[in-house]
Formats: C-alpha cells, sequence, structure tokens
C-alpha cells in the first residue's frame, strides 16, 4: 500500500505526509499509552481522558503566557498536575466506586459526568476564545526536502524521546512489569501478594503525566479551546482499540500508526476528510479485528 | 439595589413564549432518549449513536424534499426508512461486539455522519447545513409543508386564543409523539417480544439455549431506536428551521444519557420526566442573573450535567423512577 | 469408529468433535452416543474437557471439526440458538437465572412456538398472541409447582437461594419441552436433600416424559446410582463408555483419575 501511495504522489509528498503524521501520531500515542493502562487495568471506559489532555494544555497556558515562564516549565507543571489530578479523581471517585461493585455503564457515564465538569472548569476560567502558547509558529527547519516548522519539530522529538522512556520503562522496570500484570488480571496480581492499589495509583500518576505531555504538545501545535479534549479524545480510543486494550506497547504503536494513516489520506481524499477517514478506519478495525492489532481477544 | 447577589426576573418566569421552547426541546429529547431507553434500559444494548441517527433522519429528508423534489409527507416516511435501514446495517456487524466496543463504535459511528454531513459540502451544505431563506420568496423550504400546517392549526386556535403561541402545532405534534411512544412502549414491553428483549439484557447466553436469536432482537430493537431518532431528528429541524452538523454533536447523546439515568433506567414515563426536569434545569438557570457572563453561565449549565451525571450514577443509578431490581448495570 | 455402546437408535450422535484454543487441543477428537431415553453421565478429572465439549456441541463454541446428529440432523456450526431450538438445551455451570426477572417470566420466556416473540405478530395478530401467552402462563405455574417454587412465581428470581435456582433453571429448561437435555454440573453447590430432589425430579421426567439427559458430575454416588451409562474424558478424549460398574473397573478411567489431578 505505501508502494502505491509513493507511485500516485511521488516520495516526497508521502515524506511529508509521515512526517506530519508522526507529529500527530506522537500526541495520539502519549494519550493512548495512559489511557490503554487504566483501561485494562480497572475496566474504566475513561471519557475524561480527553479532557485531562485539555487541563494540561491550560496548565502550560498558566505558566507559559500568564506567568510568563519558559515552555519547559510548563511542561513540567502540566504533566505534575494532570498526574496529581488523575490520582485525585481515583481516590474520590473511582476507588469507591470499585468497592461498591460499579458496573460497566455506570462508571461510563460518571466517566463523561467528569469530562463535563473538567471541561467547564476550563471553560470558566479561561472561557471559550481560542488561546495560544508562547511558541514560534514560523519558523521551520528543512532537512532532506522535507519542511517542518520548529515547533513541530520538537513535538515530535520530545514525543518520540518521552515514548521511548515509557516503552522502556514499561518493559523493564518493575512498576512496568506490575502495570502490565494487573492489566492482563487484576486477581491473579492480588493473589500473586502484589500491592495492587499502590500500582493503581502509579498507573494513574502515570496515565496523568502522559496526558499532560500531550495536551501540551496539542497546544503548542494547534491552539487552546476547550473543546480539545474531546476532538482528542475518540482518536485517543481509536488508538487504544486498534492497539488492544491494555496493552500500552499496542497503543503506542496503534497511536503512530493511526496519525501517520490519517494524514496520508491527505494524499488520496481532501485534507478537510481525513478525520472522518480516521474514526472510518476505527469502526472497521473494531468490526473486523476486536481485540486490536496486537491484542488477545478478552472479556471485559 | 437588591441586598440579594441574585435576582429572580418574575416577569420572565411566566414568559410562556420562552417555556414553549423549553418543552419543545425538552420534548425533541424525550423521544430520542425513548429509544435510548429501549436499548440500553430494557435491551442491554449500551448504544452512544443517538445523535447519528437524529442526523441521518434530519438530512434525508430535507435532502430528498430539497433535492430530490419529494413532498414533505413522503419524505417523512422515506427518511424514517433510510435511519432505520442505517441502524440495522451499523446493527449487523457490531452487535456482536461486546458491550464497551459496541458503545464506541455507535460514537464513533455517528460522529462520522456528523463529519462527513460537514465536508459533503454538494449534498449538505456542509458547515453552512440546510437551512431556509425567509427573504427569498421563490426559494422552497423543507418544512414549507410543515409551515402551512402549522398555520392552519394556529388559525383554528386562534378561535378560542386570542394569540396562540406560534410554537404550538409543533409543541403538539412532539409530546403527542412522546405520548404514543411511551404507550407504545410500554404496552410492548409487556408481550413475549419485550420479555426476550428483557432476558437479553440480562443474560444473553442463556437466551440463546433458550432457543431466542438474539441478534434479530437486538436489531429490532436497534432499528426502533433510530425510528424515535428519526423523529426527534425531524422535530429538531423542524424547530430550528435549520439543519447543521453542529446540532448533532456527541453531546446530544450525552445528554440523552443524562435524560435517561436522571428519569431512571427501565421506565418509560421516566424519560418524559426526566427530559422537562433536565431542560428545566438547564434553561432555567437563564432566570438567575448571576454576576457572572454569558460564557461563564453556560459553563456553568455544562457543570451541572456532569455533576448529575456523576451523583446519579453514584448514589442513585436507578434514577427517579426506575427500579433497582431491575438494573443490570452491573456485568 | 467401533465402540462398545450400539449407536444405532442414538439420540445423539457425536463424531471427531475437535476444539482447539491456541495451540491447545481442549477437546480432541470425542466420540460417543447417546440413545434416547436415557440418562447419560460425563465424567471425567478437571481439565478434561467437559464444559467445551458442551459448549462444542451446542453451538456456544465453534468447533473446529467433527459431527454432532440430533435425531439424526446435522446440528455442528449452527448458531446456539438453532441448536436449542431443533431440541437440544443446556444448561450452564454458574446458574443463569435471569436475575432481575420475576420467576414466572423466566419460566415463560422458555416456552417454545410463542407467537408474541415476533414483532409482526403483536402488530397482526394481537388475539392470538393473547391466548398462547395464557397457555404458556398456565404451564409455567404448573411446571413450578412440580417443583416446589409455585409460592415463587412473582418474586424476581434474584431474591432465590441458590439451590432455588437450580431447580429454576432446570424448571426453565424443560419448558422448553427439549429432546436432549444437558446440564452442566446440576448437584454443584446445593445440598444434598435439593440434589436428590433434582435427580428424582430427572427420573420421573424420564418415566413419564422419555426425556434424555447428558449430565457433567463430579459425584461418583450420584452417577453409580442414577445413571444408565457413563461417557469417561480425558485430555480432550473420550476414553471410556459405557455401564458404571464396567466404567469404574476400566483401568483406563482409574488411570486418568490417579495420574492426572482429580
Amino acid at each position: 500500500m505505501v508502494l502505491a501511495l509513493v507511485a500516485a504522489r511521488g516520495l516526497h509528498d508521502v515524506a511529508q505526509a509521515t512526517l506530519n503524521g508522526l507529529t500527530l501520531g506522537t500526541i495520539y500515542a502519549l494519550g493512548a499509552v495512559g489511557l490503554t493502562l487504566v483501561y485494562g487495568i480497572l475496566r474504566l471506559v475513561n471519557f475524561a481522558h480527553g479532557d485531562f489532555l485539555a487541563f494540561g494544555a491550560y496548565m502550560a497556558y498558566l505558566v507559559n503566557v500568564t506567568w510568563g515562564l519558559p515552555l519547559v516549565a510548563g511542561i513540567f507543571f502540566a504533566m505534575a498536575t494532570t498526574a496529581l489530578l488523575g490520582l485525585l479523581f481515583e481516590r474520590v471517585m473511582w476507588r469507591p466506586m470499585r468497592a461498591k461493585g460499579a458496573g460497566f455503564l455506570q462508571l461510563i457515564l460518571m466517566s463523561i459526568g467528569l469530562a463535563f465538569v473538567i471541561r467547564s472548569a476550563i471553560q470558566w476560567f479561561w472561557g471559550t476564545e481560542i488561546r495560544v502558547l508562547d511558541v514560534d509558529v514560523t519558523d521551520s527547519v528543512t532537512f532532506l526536502g522535507l519542511r517542518i516548522g520548529q515547533t513541530e519539530l520538537t513535538v515530535v522529538v520530545l514525543g518520540i524521546a518521552v515514548l521511548v522512556a515509557v516503552a522502556l520503562v514499561v518493559r523493564f522496570s518493575l512498576l512496568g512489569k506490575r502495570m502490565r500484570a494487573l492489566s492482563d488480571s487484576l486477581e491473579l496480581a492480588e493473589t500473586a501478594g502484589v500491592d495492587t492499589r499502590r500500582v493503581i495509583l502509579y498507573t494513574w500518576l502515570f496515565a496523568g503525566a502522559l496526558a499532560g505531555l500531550a495536551g501540551v504538545l496539542s497546544g503548542a501545535l494547534t491552539n487552546l479551546r476547550p473543546e480539545l479534549g474531546f476532538e482528542l479524545l475518540l482518536p485517543i480510543f481509536a488508538a487504544v482499540i486498534l492497539g488492544g486494550i491494555g496493552n500500552p506497547f499496542g497503543a503506542l504503536t496503534a497511536g503512530l500508526v493511526l496519525g501517520i494513516v490519517i494524514e496520508w489520506s491527505t494524499l488520496v481524499v481532501e485534507p478537510r476528510w481525513k478525520v472522518t477517514f480516521g474514526f472510518v478506519a476505527l469502526v472497521i478495525a473494531l468490526v473486523i479485528r476486536p481485540e486490536g492489532i496486537f491484542g488477545r481477544a478478552r472479556a471485559i | 439595589m437588591s441586598p440579594l447577589p441574585l435576582a429572580f426576573t418574575l416577569e420572565a418566569f411566566t414568559n410562556f413564549g420562552f417555556w414553549s421552547g423549553v418543552l419543545v426541546v425538552a420534548g425533541i429529547y424525550a423521544v430520542v432518549s425513548l429509544g435510548l431507553q429501549l436499548n440500553v434500559g430494557y435491551t442491554g444494548i449500551v448504544n452512544f449513536g443517538q445523535a447519528g441517527f437524529m442526523a441521518v433522519g434530519g438530512y434525508s429528508m430535507a435532502i430528498l424534499v430539497l433535492e430530490a423534489g419529494l413532498s414533505f409527507w413522503l419524505a417523512l416516511p422515506a427518511a424514517v426508512s433510510i435511519t432505520m435501514a442505517f441502524g440495522v446495517l451499523i446493527g449487523l456487524p457490531s452487535l456482536r461486539l461486546r458491550a464497551d466496543y459496541f458503545a464506541i463504535v455507535t460514537l464513533a459511528t455517528a460522529e462520522v455522519v456528523r463529519l462527513a454531513a460537514q465536508n459533503a459540502r454538494g449534498l449538505t451544505g456542509g458547515n453552512k447545513g440546510l437551512y431556509c431563506e425567509f427573504e427569498a420568496a421563490s426559494q422552497t423550504c423543507f418544512d414549507d409543508s410543515w409551515r402551512s400546517l402549522s398555520d392552519s392549526i394556529l388559525g383554528f386556535v386562534e378561535n378560542f386564543w386570542a394569540d396562540p403561541e406560534p410554537l404550538l402545532p409543533l409543541l403538539i405534534a412532539i409530546w403527542t409523539t412522546v405520548l404514543v411512544a411511551i404507550l407504545g412502549l410500554g404496552y410492548v414491553q409487556g408481550t413475549p417480544w419485550g420479555r426476550v428483549l428483557r432476558a437479553i439484557r440480562e443474560d444473553e447466553d442463556a437466551a440463546r439455549a433458550l432457543g431466542k436469536n438474539t441478534l434479530l432482537y437486538k436489531l429490532q430493537s436497534l432499528a426502533i431506536s433510530a425510528l424515535l431518532g428519526a423523529l426527534a431528528g425531524f422535530f429538531l429541524a423542524l424547530f430550528l428551521a435549520t439543519i447543521h452538523p453542529d446540532d448533532y454533536e456527541p453531546i446530544v447523546t450525552f445528554f440523552a444519557f443524562g435524560v435517561l439515568i436522571l428519569g431512571g433506567l427501565a421506565s418509560y414515563r421516566g424519560v418524559a420526566i426526566g427530559a422537562i426536569l433536565l431542560w428545566t434545569l438547564l434553561e432555567g438557570t437563564r432566570f438567575v442573573e448571576l454576576p457572572i457572563s454569558e460564557e461563564k453561565t453556560a459553563a456553568l449549565r455544562f457543570a451541572i450535567v456532569g455533576v448529575v451525571l456523576i451523583v446519579l450514577m453514584a448514589f442513585r443509578p436507578q434514577g427517579m423512577f426506575g427500579k433497582r431490581q431491575e438494573m443490570v448495570l452491573g456485568d | 469408529m467401533a465402540t462398545e455402546a450400539d449407536r444405532g437408535g442414538a439420540l445423539l450422535d457425536v463424531e471427531g468433535v475437535v476444539k482447539r484454543f491456541g495451540g491447545i487441543r481442549a477437546v480432541d477428537g470425542a466420540s460417543f452416543g447417546v440413545a434416547a431415553g436415557s440418562i447419560v453421565a460425563l465424567i471425567g478429572p478437571n481439565g478434561a474437557g467437559k464444559t467445551t465439549l458442551f459448549n462444542a456441541i451446542t453451538g456456544f463454541q465453534r468447533a473446529d471439526r467433527g459431527s454432532v446428529r440430533l435425531a439424526g440432523e446435522e446440528v455442528l456450526g449452527l448458531p446456539a440458538y438453532a441448536v436449542a431450538r431443533r431440541g437440544m438445551v443446556r444448561t450452564f455451570q454458574i446458574t443463569r437465572a435471569l436475575a432481575a426477572m420475576p420467576v414466572v417470566d423466566n419460566m415463560m420466556l422458555a416456552a417454545p412456538a410463542q407467537p408474541g416473540e415476533r414483532f409482526r405478530n403483536l402488530l397482526l395478530h394481537p388475539r392470538a398472541v393473547r391466548g398462547r401467552e395464557r397457555e404458556v402462563r398456565e404451564e409455567a405455574i404448573e411446571l413450578l409447582e412440580v417443583f416446589g417454587l409455585r409460592d415463587l412465581a412473582g418474586d424476581y428470581a434474584g431474591t432465590l437461594s441458590g439451590g432455588q435456582r437450580k431447580l429454576l433453571e432446570l424448571a426453565r429448561a424443560l419448558m422448553a419441552q427439549p429432546k436432549l437435555l444437558l446440564l452442566d454440573e446440576p448437584m454443584a453447590g446445593i445440598n444434598p436433600t435439593l440434589g436428590r430432589r433434582l435427580l428424582d425430579h430427572m427420573q420421573r421426567l424420564r418415566r413419564e416424559r422419555g426425556m434424555t439427559f447428558l449430565f457433567v458430575e463430579h459425584d461418583m454416588d450420584v452417577v453409580m446410582g442414577h445413571s444408565d451409562r457413563v461417557i469417561v474424558m480425558a485430555a480432550g478424549r473420550v476414553i471410556a463408555e459405557g455401564e458404571p460398574r464396567q466404567v469404574r473397573e476400566d483401568p483406563a478411567v482409574v488411570d486418568a483419575y490417579l495420574g492426572g489431578a482429580a
């Protein structure tokens, strides 16, 4: 298929689209890794995850624009605060609901309610007008005949670096192994004596931090608006599902691939259709292979 | 110089025109949520695509009238059929998926419909939407036939009521539909057919082991929900006199779930009451003149729905009128 | 496949059924027959593949290979509901009483030939629907009476005790008027008195209605005392088939139970 595209539109266009796709995909991947772990371990379809990204973006705005500090500080602040936000809701909402034996529909609807609350809080404090982070939007870099904006480049480099770090942590660290074990089977991990409560907390911190970062990067690439969260939510869900629920490596890869595929679609159809294309891909994928490209069939 | 930080405008409370608008929207949500109740509360299928059904219904109707030149009264059943066929088409491959996947597929499909409407400019008017030019006398509008019917009803009513509310015919149409739907669905629930649906909600495998073709029943449930969604789409189009992608965003589906939860799972009457309650709550806050901006009020309303969802799910998941024993939320 | 059983008049004829999960053959070529009007026990150590076999022959899981004939008709590959419709009804290891429905609704659900279950008929033939519904309700109450559950008819099935739920599941399966009833561990988790009652029902139904039963069981006393024939499975295969006493003394069977984890 790649060859067909290359033949049709030329190597340069495909490469450029791939680069754009990588940028977009990094954001999806960062959002998806956290979401898939939460989904896999807690069986929670967290519709509020998108708004975590938005929250992170606005936190960075606070630091970067309102307080005038460099973006780096904004990134750290965003990651920290979003991580804590995740932790907060785990203690206050999710853990008590699990103790009550809440079912899947209850949890989904609560997460939707939570999404509303976070989004309206953002709208309360920052209004609906579009805001931008203090980033360089004009400068660009050219290499190998491909153009990439300064900001885009930073996003990609930073994003991929973090993703690699994340992959290493999940693969090799004790925490990573524990998270994956819980994702496979919470009961089994419990009987094996793992302190599941603690791992769950760390998972939320992890997911929150990554979401915050993804949000900042997205805000840097485009702009900040309250709907940001929901706009990113569905593609991130797509990446989670395509990668196999509970599989962080799958989510990571699927996020990148999804971003690239969406951008490649602009070579074939008109650009304004690209988001639609992404969803169609999701629907088709779910129908053909619900356990995702990398997943195993599992009961919820 | 009121000592109170809040001020209520009493006059506005009795503004029938305003409340008619609220009741129209509440009615539209009641129709769409009744379909959702059939799906979620009685069949156990978690359908997040109602907004999509509304869009397919509304757009089909308008396109048939404007592009294909069909009469409005013919376009209605045609559009309903299209929407139901769409529902079955979606359901066939996806109803065998497990609940959370199905939820996401339906949500994604509804978004595909909306985005397609946004981008297929030739067919749907894209981001401009399909609307009526009031000034251009020669231009037909998709709701012309409705308008003339509405006018004649108003003419009739003028015999009794000097200055009738212009929304009255629409109100009557919508709430009659709600009533008929509640009665119809309520009746159907008590039949053997309805019993199979409830069994599917409980435990699909047990139903299959007793010889029930569960996929067929789930498709029928989805098709009926699509029908109600299409009707809701029509009413919305008539109310706004435009069809625009923004009116079919996922938030509509989420609000419908809010109505569902408020009124209670497995209660059709509850849906009507929940719809009225929710929209009264949302719109009624217009009267409270808080010392905050318009934007913030909008945000507050959003937050209220969110809090209602959270609190209800945490403490009273069966809603106001739902029966606790009939709840199969935990699985 | 020559075996000791004469499969000439078999109601159920299973041959060479294979079901794989990934690399594991949960059922590895099972063949056996069940004669009409008999009570047959299916035994075997844990992990022998008994439940998977049930799933495969009733259509709840897709068998990879083999043949399953019910009253001469091939049913392998049919969806689960179609198999049930043809007269092979199964129950589950963990009772699936439809908890949020009243007991009598549970029962009425199972009745066959209900015109009211087709949406068209609700609109076109409402009288026929109502008539059959009345019949079904009467039958349901009668059957509940037989099982001693009549007083609970209006209660939600979720409020019943474990033992009562097992009885309900059996009663409900019978409402479906099956030719062959597959019971997956019907005695599990209920007290001996109730268990005996269940067995008495089975014997009576066989006597009075000529019903056929195939049930999975771990309790040897039950198996010895109440079954006509015993089929023994181990590692996905049928390793012995015959009368209870014969099977008990079969060295292969002894081996399977002592060799593997019981």
